[in-house]
């Protein structure tokens, strides 16, 4: 999405409905917007507003704007970022609990990478690993668009002769981690 | 002379250790001065160019009065004073006692090379077959292991780094003067027996310390062992814990029985450490863990050895006590990760490293090459805060020295490189804090040094040719790849190594930065009364600042002896009556000391006598072998009394040695020293050596120095110096908490002290600054100081009064006082202290003036005191710095103001979480500890925005009615941010409050910005150009209470080198006027830089204060007709030397 680089920040809208961010930018706060989560950061050349844009953002409390990019979400959390901080922020949990903002409010912009992950994860619940077959199934089912998986074959054939891929239909096999996932959901809804 | 009784122990002689120990000795105490390394100077003997003149110049710190007590000679080169006892190689080992008594073991780790006997010819090094890295070039070089410390030392004794030595005993028989003994000797006597029930162990071990030199008996068993120890006496015992049979604990414990004072050292496997660590508790010293190889051996029985030669440590009884241990910088390497990859890519160095590469005693000899390639560097960079703001690493700090350092350092580079380097600094902030410091950043961007605001968090080598490479994020937020020749890291500061050791000998706590700590609101107390701390030992002080810190634990040492009854005894040594030689032809004696031969080869006798015979003023040429040994000594006094001679000219080694012998000599013999002089013959001598052969053979080079030194001795005479008289009272100007400060410190060491101050009560500013930053309560601090002025008996207080004028100099100035009720009184006083404060400086920009809701920090601070501001009503409140500072014409740094913006940001936040801050800034001004306040700060969800002076804040304030917008551009966003506040605070630093004419009136002179001129900014930092005029506070330069303080302790202890003197001696070396020849055309007066010199219109002649007068020569050089002398150095006696240079 575009950022509106010419808008104006009002700052009197900082301490303002920022719930939803404060987590997040307590654990920023000693920010001293120095440059090394960007300089360190592999995958900057493909995000929108670079990490220190974003965190900058996310002091100022710009909500919206934050969850309207894609930096967070192409966060492969390599830790180089929280490794090099000088202030020891712990830039990469950050990431991370900007990442399940935005799944939590379904953003439309994120909508593939969610449905990716929600599938790929929902796999590993049922068999304790991912199949391929089923969950590229599920993904481009909901993803409802037709040229989609056109658009994976490629790789799809090259993973399939290197053995990568196995073309194995959905068991429910001994490798359900069905009763972990709901262990760790109770214990988290508890804590 | 007079008699010393208070005794003070310096520890550390660095810079500020110096200066403390210069400052004890001026006052007339006798000082200890000792330092771990073998040479004085500390980290500045590495260090050649210092900004603002990017030259040394630390021989400013000489002595002005009394200048003939120490030798005028270069500060790098050593320190020489009559007061000052220098143990180098030594260190502290206990402390006990209380104020005005302690007792210190001091001790001295052996150099096995005799200084007296070493003359650094250098004739060792090169047969030494060690190579090891030289410490001195920050390991850019290797040494030998027997080596110089520092190359410029004098005198300059080798000395053997026992580590590294294999004591094969090769310079022993290298040294012409025998002046080196390796203790292998006494290895012999220290005898080893070890014992272990296997026998690799016993014989391994056994070679292993016999190589060493030690004797070794081996025993394989614990009955066995205690036999041999009955038979013989052992110093030491190294055994195995689990033997059969007997094991080593209780070996340990009979052995401690039969022979109590044995040392046994136990070796165990990893399964036995904890047997180990109770046998330590029983008496075992220490324990080795096995399997170990001769390099943890080895070190561990030389260290016990050592330890047994140093058992007698020495016992010195002193009144106070100053620490001036100074720091260490950062090591990269102890990251736990090392992003810089210093020591992996050989084209990073640190700072350090870099002063060396520029030293013209440097391994490239001053050529800015790169250390491992020698290839010329075009392109270089420094990274700031390597160890400094880097929470990662242990440190929420700012080390406040490295931005100036590097910013010198760029310059260096682009001077050396001739304008085709390109320096660049990578910087958060650059913190030029200081009252010169901006504008010399500024001349260094004008110069083309590249300043690049983005942290560099990794260093990596280029593919192709291994150079390093930077990425960094620019402020658009593009990444950029930056190839670099070489990258210097600006290491931070980290407490000394050994200062946690000391402390705890000292009883001293840590702060929480593990610096020893100082009492609150004091930078030199610390908790425990007659110890004190001088200089950056307790933590991140640039060289300016620990001078000032150095004299100021000066001031609170000799407060210290002064309490304790030791005062300085006014008794005076009776003055020796020399004889009047000044109507007798000059009858020289000439004294050559043969030095073995070195000096004087036996045959060349003849021909040196009738050399000098050719002058008739030569009454005698003796020859004396060792001269400066006490028989040779002896041979020289005997010889003067047996025919007297009216002049003494001594040829030897280094002059610096016999200032002190000279004096005593001239009381012996009646004849003063200013008639003596002392010829360096062997410096010559062994440069010619060094030359060539050719060199080396001049068979008059040597002579000819002598009849130089005879042509200009002949013509000295000795004037009757003049010695001002002292009026050995205070006057201080100013009752802030600087003047107030600098009274009490005069009036406690005895001397009565008058304060002026042009108000109607004590405090200046304390009480609107309420607290500092860290909490400390000033309102508390000034009823306490302003009760202790006003009950002190030698100290009147002159309220609602001002100094309407004075004149005078050192020892004698006459002030006229009025107070408001138009009374007029005049006051003599000997010294004067200004402490004429400074006030908020006053503005006009953004807005002020016409809108209620916009403060300067000052009147935010008061409303908010006084209740006429809520902090509970309060939404958003936006503070904007450097309003009016930091650009011209008030271009420097106030360095109080943005700690008072965090100070108050977090106060508000305190009182009213809710409320929004909003710091607009140019570069934060957090320096030292105070960069945890910022941390806290922007924890507590203050947002800082950083604003160019390209794009200031806009502030719209239409009317009072009317809300305060201020919009300002966010330079990582790059967008504008809004912000509509209740209150605008502006920061608008600090203004001084020094009138000119009252300076002048002093003969003092204001800098560009109205503050006081210091004599020098960094090695004279609170004394004006004029002698007995200093000055503190915010009159010196913007600080904040505690640096105040600092400054005012420091004023004192300028003051009261004069104060503690009932006349003013001049030193010989001074300059003179023939009123006879004097057109009074004035030109020495302007030429002089001492202000020695005026015209009195009553006798219309030049005066020359000898007090002032410095002796550089100045007014010789420039008069049109001779008629300004310089004592000793006359035009006859320049021409006379000359004459025989070329004879």
């Amino acid at each position: 999405m575009a950022l509106a680089e010419e808008t104006a920040i009002d700052l009197g809208a900082m301490t303002q409905a920022t719930a939803a961010l404060d987590e997040i930018r307590a654990m920023v706060r000693p920010c001293i917007q120095c440059g090394t989560c960007t300089g360190s950061c592999p995958n900057e050349f493909a995000m929108d507003l670079t990490p220190r844009h974003m965190w900058r953002l996310v002091l100022l409390g710009r909500t919206e704007e934050v969850l309207a990019s894609r930096t967070f979400s192409l966060c492969s959390a390599c830790y180089l970022c929280s490794l090099r901080c000088p202030r020891g922020l712990p830039l990469t949990e950050a990431m991370g609990r900007l990442k399940q903002l935005a799944a939590r409010r379904r953003l439309p912009h994120l909508r593939s990478g969610n449905l990716f992950y929600r599938n790929f994860i929902a796999s590993v619940r049922r068999h304790g690993r991912v199949r391929e077959m089923e969950f590229m199934s599920l993904y481009f089912a909901q993803m409802m668009n037709p040229w989609l998986p056109l658009r994976y074959a490629g790789m799809g054939m090259r993973l399939l002769r290197r053995g990568k891929v196995e073309l194995r239909l959905p068991s429910r096999g001994s490798g359900r981690l069905v009763n972990l996932f709901d262990k760790v959901a109770e214990m988290e809804s508890r804590s | 002379m007079k008699r010393k009784i208070g005794n003070v122990l310096v520890v550390g002689a660095g810079i500020a250790g110096i200066r403390s120990a210069l400052d004890l000795a001026e006052t007339g105490y006798g000082v200890v001065l000792i330092d771990k390394a073998e040479h004085s100077g500390g980290v500045l003997s590495q260090l050649d160019h210092q900004f603002p003149t990017n030259h040394c110049g630390m021989c400013r710190m000489l002595p002005l009065v009394e200048r003939d007590a120490g030798g005028q000679f270069c500060l790098r080169k050593g320190l020489f004073h009559d007061n000052i006892e220098i143990l180098l190689g030594t260190r502290v080992t206990a402390v006990a006692g209380e104020p005005g008594r302690f007792a210190v073991s001091l001790r001295t780790r052996p150099t096995w090379v005799d200084p007296q006997r070493c003359t650094g010819c250098g004739a060792c090094a090169p047969v030494c077959p060690v190579e090891v890295p030289d410490a001195f070039n920050a390991g850019l070089g290797l040494r030998r292991a027997i080596y110089l410390p520092v190359p410029h030392q004098v005198p300059n004794a080798y000395t053997i780094d026992p580590a590294a030595c294999t004591r094969c005993g090769a310079c022993v028989s290298a040294c012409p003067c025998g002046a080196v003994t390796l203790s292998t000797a006494e290895r012999k006597d220290f005898r080893i027996l070890v014992v272990d029930d296997e026998a690799i162990v016993r014989q391994s071990l056994q070679s292993w310390l016999e190589d060493e030199g030690y004797a070794v008996d081996s025993a394989a068993s614990g009955p066995a062992a205690l036999e041999a120890l009955e038979k013989a006496e052992y110093q030491l015992m190294l055994s195995d814990i689990k033997m059969a049979g007997m094991d080593g604990v209780e070996l340990l414990r009979q052995a401690r029985a039969l022979r109590p004072d044995l040392a046994v050292v136990l070796m165990t496997a990893y399964a036995t450490v904890e047997t180990a660590v109770a046998a330590m508790k029983i008496g075992a010293l220490d324990y080795l863990v096995k399997p170990f190889d001769p390099d943890t051996l080895v070190p561990m029985v030389t260290r016990v050895h050592e330890e047994r030669l140093a058992a007698r440590d020495r016992q010195v009884e002193v009144g106070a006590i100053v620490l001036a241990g100074g720091t260490d910088y950062f090591d990269p390497r102890q990251q736990e990760v090392n992003p810089y990859g210093y020591g992996r890519i050989p084209a990073v160095v640190t700072s350090l490293e870099f002063e060396r590469i520029v030293s013209g005693s440097g391994p490239s000899a001053g050529r800015l090459v790169r250390p491992h390639d020698g290839r010329p560097v075009r392109k270089i960079a420094w990274l700031q805060c390597v160890g400094s703001r880097d929470i990662q690493c242990g440190a929420d700090f700012c080390s406040s020295i490295c931005c100036m350092y590097a910013v010198k350092e760029a310059m260096l580079a682009q001077e050396r490189g001739g304008g085709d380097v390109a320096a660049t600094i990578f910087y958060m902030d650059m913190r030029c804090f200081g009252k010169s410091f901006q504008r010399y950043r500024d001349r260094a961007e004008d110069q083309g040094v590249r300043f690049e605001r983005g942290r560099i968090h990794s260093v990596i080598p280029a593919a192709d040719s291994g150079d390093p490479t930077l990425r960094f994020v620019g402020l658009d937020g593009s990444v950029r790849d930056e190839t670099f020749d070489l990258v210097v890291l600006a290491l931070g500061q980290r407490p000394a190594r050994g200062a946690a050791e000391l402390a705890q000998m000292a009883e001293l706590p840590l702060n929480p930065w593990g610096f020893p700590a100082t009492s609150p609101l004091s930078a030199v107390r610390t908790e425990r009364p007659g110890i004190v701390i001088g200089g950056a030992f307790a933590g991140l002080r640039d060289i300016g600042e620990s001078v000032i810190l150095a004299s100021a634990a000066s001031t609170e040492a000799a407060r210290v002896l002064h309490g304790a009854g030791k005062s300085l005894a006014a008794a005076e040594n009776e003055a020796t009556a020399f004889r009047d030689v000044s109507r007798q032809p000059p009858r020289v004696l000439v004294a050559v000391c043969t030095c073995g031969s070195r000096i004087l080869p036996p045959g060349d006798r003849t021909r040196w006598v009738d050399r000098l015979k050719r002058d008739p003023a030569v009454q005698e040429t003796i020859f004396i072998d060792r001269i400066c040994t006490a028989e040779g000594w002896q041979a020289l006094a005997d010889a003067i009394s047996a025919h007297p001679p009216n002049r003494v000219l001594i040829g030897a080694c280094h002059p610096y040695v016999f200032t002190r012998r000279l004096r005593e000599l001239g009381r012996l013999t009646r004849l003063h020293p200013a008639l003596m002089d002392v010829v360096d013959l062997l410096g010559p001598r062994m440069a010619a050596a060094g030359e060539g052969a050719e060199a080396a053979h001049d068979p008059d080079s040597l002579p000819r120095h002598l009849a130089m030194a005879l042509a200009r001795l002949q013509k000295t005479c000795r004037l009757e110096l003049e010695a001002m008289p002292v009026r050995r009272q205070a006057l201080v100007v100013g009752g802030g908490i600087a003047g107030m400060t600098a009274a009490l410190a005069i009036a406690d060491c005895g001397y009565p002290v008058d304060l002026v101050e042009a108000g109607d009560r004590l405090g200046g500013n304390l009480p609107w600054i309420g607290r500092t930053l860290e909490g400390h309560d000033l309102l508390a601090l000034l009823q306490d100081t302003a009760a202790r002025v006003g009950r002190h008996p030698k100290i009147t207080v002159h309220a609602d009064t001002r100094v309407r004028g004075a004149f005078g100099q050192a020892g004698q100035f006459y002030s006229t006082l009025e107070n408001t009720g138009g009374v007029v009184q005049t006051l003599e006083h000997g010294v004067v202290v200004l402490a004429t404060g400074g006030g908020e400086a006053a503005t006009s920009a953004y807005g002020f003036g016409s809108h209620p809701a916009i403060f300067t920090q000052k009147g935010f601070q008061e409303a908010w005191a006084e209740g006429r501001l809520d902090p509970g009503a309060l939404n958003t409140v936006v503070m904007i710095q450097c309003v009016g500072s930091r650009e011209a014409p008030r271009n420097f740094c106030s360095r109080v103001c943005c700690p008072t913006a965090i100070k108050q940001a977090l106060a508000l936040k305190q009182q009213n979480p809710e409320v929004a801050v909003v710091v607009l800034y140019r570069d934060l001004m957090t320096c030292g500890f105070a960069e945890t306040w910022f941390t806290r700060a922007r924890r507590a969800g203050i947002v800082f925005v950083a604003y160019g002076l390209d794009d200031k804040p806009k502030v719209d304030a239409a009317g009072p009615e009317q809300p305060v917008t201020v919009t300002v551009t966010d330079p990582v966003l790059g967008r504008p941010l809004t912000v509509t506040a209740d209150a605008l605070v502006l920061a608008t630093g600090i203004a001084p409050g020094l009138p000119a004419d009252l300076a002048a009136a002093y003969g003092a002179t204001l800098d560009q910005d109205g503050f006081l001129a210091e004599a020098e900014s960094k090695w004279r930092p609170v004394d004006s150009l004029a002698e007995g005029v200093f000055a503190c506070g915010l009159a010196l330069g913007p600080r904040n209470v505690e640096e105040s303080i600092a400054t005012a302790a420091a004023a004192a202890q300028r003051a009261l080198r004069i104060l503690e003197r009932e006349r003013l001696p001049a030193a010989h070396l001074t300059a003179v006027v023939r009123h006879g020849l004097c057109a009074r055309c004035g030109r020495c007066i302007e030429v002089c830089p001492y202000e020695a010199r005026r015209l009195d219109e009553d006798l219309d002649r030049i005066l020359v204060n000898p007090a002032r007068c410095q002796g550089c020569g100045a007014c010789e050089a420039i008069c049109p007709n001779g008629a300004a002398v310089l004592n000793g150095l006359g035009m006859a006696q320049i021409f006379g030397m000359l004459d025989q240079a070329l004879a």
